[in-house]
């Protein structure tokens, strides 16, 4: 009796305990009448049934150069239809404030047409010659602005600390980006290890902006759980519980619908443009201190917003006819013209609008979401289907099933092993004990973490109770030596020999499936996670336990009855 | 069985030679590596690549139509395999525009239920290819750091990756010989079995050089607690192979269960070849090493 109190006193035991009443209040196994077992576990997609997509995002990174006259010229020619000469050119001075660029053409120039790029001068001079200024322009703009016109595509710089990285909304070949340059006397920098800048992919920026776009448009969808995940830098992961592969993809590819209405009288609104006028949105910044999120509307949607702002006044009376933003019907903006675009579209259309938010933390979260709103569900790249899959809700209850089937009767193999080997149910009963705690605790870590356990998972748990028990065998083995059990001194220095052998191997277990957790494979994640998981409880709790449990149940053996047979 | 073939072992390896005890292990390995080096010559690749890494579309479905019927009801699409498993039959699609792909996914889920679709596009599956080499190797070069840092010494650490390496090639030529293909799961078996094949290396190692003792002695007792502690890993494996298989047998509304059948078979014969690389291969290097004359009996007292 001394001893089993002792037992209970032992720290590490207290603390198994502690931890083993834990997982199973974690776990909260419960049994509802017509419901079946239930229980505070996650179980994947295999399990619950429903589909899944992996989506590839494309995009292309370089860091690259140009000449900045040739650049000027291989933008402004296309647009006039005329060559131009370069008169001045500021853009390669080092540090300058406000670079600026002169021509001269032959042909006839509409600054509207070039004023994307920055503020438009236009002077005739003598003859047919006109000349023609841009300043507020920078080489930085100037790349985009000629590689998203060759490309077609979105191009957006971003800051690093070894230069401006390009990217690229969507995919081109080393060699066509290199030949495109190569036309205005540019080229891809390389490395400092001589390798090129070039590389297939997006930013983090883009692929977490991507992620935030889609999570929005499946929430706005009234589909709350669906978990999306981003894997490495270019892919992204959804799950849909419960939803078959057709109405996943359908949900994935179908864009919102994006509307700005204007206010005329009181609450009526009538209608400017769709979701389809906006080419662009930009990141949102800090200016004029106000928060604004930018965007630009194309030829049509331009000229249909200065008509409707003529013809319901706005422009002589902005703050009665606020623009309204909408997407799927919910207004997610509204705010006045300001002074200044009022004054401007009384003359010409405006292609880049700015929708300024406020100066606080607030008015910055509300810009970001603008950027996603003003987008309609619309990506920022080009994405590509790289996998998917899908499993019918029955399918997935016959698998988890089985699974259950298949963790217990994997128990009894092993136990059956045990038995054979030692034929003492001293040793067979923690053993299994422990075995059995150990995917206890296991699967209470699973459902405090809220993690989803699939098929990968369990075959990492089945394979946890035969490692497990492996380790418990050697630390059986070391201490009973001869079928005996040594006095206590002897029994520590064992045991302290026998967790040599179990942390080395535990160790190699661990390290040999970490490449896992950390690259890109969606399933073995998980797969790897619970197994090293496993492997650490193991070590930590339940195997020191096993040791004081083993010597204490033998210990009262051998002094109290004579069972020993060997 | 465990005793008995511990037994068997240790009257073996005690009646033998170094030399006499790596043949065995060594010739097999020579084998395996030649199998995955012609398989590698024909093919370009050591292993048959599953649809995980070739790209392409998996569909099990429960049927009674016969694999034949349903192969050429699809021959429309780019059908390349269709199995029974169970009471379902499993088909192999080759990579399809998307169009086709939604109108196949369509037709399947109306026809039939309990389905399962996996798909995998030919460029991730290429760069998973590149991932799954590099998640081998670095598993392995992490187990032999460890493995260097618990032993501090040069040939017992490399008689235990020596015999790690082993493992993994054997159970490659099998999946190879065997017909099963490189998937997610069977990836993920060789690297368990990269970690999981060293413990008893492990073990013996650290009798042998760590303890007091024959090395005989050592060796006979690393030997007894060594097969115990595989058997019982063997007995949770092939309880998991059965089960996976062979389960829809007793219930019919069972169904096999794919991964856990790859992960288990893999994971068994990597551990049966671990047995005889354990015993054999890391014994006769081990055994020759602490009996050099140099030591003059450290190891052997």
């Amino acid at each position: 009796m001394s001893d089993k109190k002792s037992l209970l006193k032992n720290p590490r035991v207290i603390i198994f305990i502690v931890l083993l009443l834990g997982s199973i209040v974690a776990i909260h196994p419960g049994y509802t009448p017509g419901k079946g077992v239930t229980t505070n576990l996650n179980f994947g997609l295999e399990l619950e049934g429903g589909s899944w997509l992996q989506i590839k995002l494309v995009g292309t990174l370089a860091q690259i150069d140009a000449d900045s006259g040739k650049l000027v010229s291989g933008i402004v020619e296309p647009i006039i239809g005329a060559p131009i000469q370069i008169t001045s050119n500021s853009l390669d001075v080092g540090g300058a404030t406000n670079q600026s660029v002169t021509f001269t053409t032959s042909g006839t120039v509409n600054s509207s047409q070039l004023d994307y790029l920055g503020t438009v001068n236009v002077d005739k001079l003598s003859g047919n010659t006109t000349q023609v200024t841009i300043s507020d322009i920078s080489k930085q703009s100037l790349i985009v602005s000629y590689l998203s016109r060759a490309l077609d595509a979105e191009v957006v710089p971003t800051s690093t600390q070894n230069g401006v990285t390009y990217e690229i909304r969507t995919s081109v070949t080393e060699q066509k980006l290199e030949s495109l340059l190569e036309k205005v006397g540019g080229s891809i920098h390389k490395n400092e290890d001589g390798t090129s800048t070039y590389k297939e992919g997006v930013t983090t920026a883009t692929r977490d902006l991507t992620k935030n776009i889609l999570s929005d448009k499946l929430n706005s969808l009234g589909l709350k759980d669906i978990p999306v995940r981003t894997v490495g830098d270019q892919y992204i992961l959804v799950d849909f519980a419960g939803i078959d592969l057709a109405t996943a993809k359908e949900i994935a590819e179908k864009p919102g619908k994006f509307e700005i209405r204007i206010q005329t009288t009181g609450n009526e609104t009538e209608h400017v443009l769709y979701g389809q006028s906006v080419v662009s949105v930009g990141i949102p910044t800090y200016h004029d201190q106000q928060w604004h999120t930018p965007f630009t509307l194309n030829d049509e949607g331009a000229r249909t917003l200065q008509k409707v702002a003529l013809q319901t006044g706005a422009i002589d009376n902005p703050e009665s006819h606020y623009l309204i933003m909408y997407l799927d019907g919910v207004k997610i903006y509204g705010a006045p013209l300001s002074s200044s675009a009022a004054e401007k579209l009384r003359e010409s259309p405006i292609y880049s609008w700015e929708a300024s938010t406020g100066s606080d933390d607030a008015a910055k979260a509300e810009a970001t979401a603008l950027q996603v709103h003003l987008r309609a569900g619309a990506l920022p790249v080009n994405v590509e289907l790289v996998g998917s899959g899908h499993v019918d809700a029955g399918l997935g209850a016959q698998f988890k099933t089985a699974a259950l089937i298949t963790g217990f009767i994997s128990l009894i193999g092993v136990a059956a092993v045990v038995y054979f080997k030692y034929r003492r149910p001293e040793i067979l009963i923690p053993m299994v004990g422990t075995s059995t705690s150990e995917v206890i605790m296991l699967l209470g870590v699973a459902a405090i973490i809220g993690w989803q356990l699939d098929l990968a998972s369990i075959a990492a748990i089945i394979a946890t109770i035969g490692t497990g028990i492996d380790h418990l065998v050697i630390i059986t083995d070391e201490v009973l030596h001869e079928g005996k059990l040594p006095p206590s001194k002897v029994f520590k220095s064992r045991v302290g020999k026998a967790f040599a052998i179990v942390l080395g191997a535990a160790s190699t277990n661990v390290i040999a499936l970490s490449p896992l957790v950390v690259m890109g494979f969606g399933t073995l994640k998980g797969f790897a996670i619970t197994a090293i998981i496993g492997v650490f409880i193991g070590v930590i709790f339940a195997r020191p336990v096993y040791a004081v449990v083993i010597k204490e149940l033998l210990h009262v053996d051998e002094n109290g009855s004579a069972s020993i047979t060997e | 069985m465990a005793t008995g073939l511990a037994e068997i072992l240790d009257n073996f390896v005690k009646s033998h030679n170094d030399r006499q005890l790596l043949a065995l292990p060594l010739a097999i390995l020579a084998v395996a590596l030649i199998i995955l080096l012609v398989s590698f010559v024909r093919t370009g690749s050591p292993v048959n690549l599953g649809m995980d890494f070739q790209g392409g579309t998996q569909i099990s479905i429960e049927t009674t139509d016969s694999p034949a019927v349903l192969e050429k009801m699809y021959s429309s699409y780019p059908i390349s395999d269709a199995r029974q498993s169970g009471s379902r039959v499993i088909m192999d699609f080759g990579v399809m525009d998307s169009n086709k792909q939604d109108q196949l996914e369509k037709d399947i889920m109306s026809r039939y239920s309990n389905v399962q679709i996996q798909q995998v596009g030919p460029t991730y599956g290429k760069t998973l290819q590149v991932q799954a080499i590099e998640a081998l190797v670095i598993s392995f070069i992490g187990m032999a750091i460890v493995v260097f840092l618990l032993f501090r010494t040069f040939v017992p650490s490399f008689a235990v990756i020596l015999s790690a390496f082993s493992d993994i090639i054997i159970a490659a030529a099998f999946m190879k010989v065997a017909g099963i293909e490189l998937s997610l799961g069977t990836l993920a078996a060789l690297l368990m079995l990269i970690g999981f094949s060293v413990d008893s290396d492990i073990l013996l190692t650290n009798k042998v050089l760590k303890r007091r003792g024959t090395v005989e002695d050592k060796v006979s007792k690393a030997i007894h607690t060594g097969i115990t502690m595989t058997s019982t890993a063997l007995a949770a494996l092939a309880s998991m192979y059965i089960v996976s298989n062979f389960s829809y047998l007793f219930m019919s509304s069972f169904t096999q269960i794919t991964l856990l059948s790859q992960i288990s078979i893999v994971l068994i014969a990597g551990l049966i070849a671990d047995m005889m690389n354990t015993w054999l291969l890391n014994t006769g290097i081990l055994r020759w090493y602490v009996m050099k004359p140099e030591f003059r009996g450290r190891y052997n007292r």
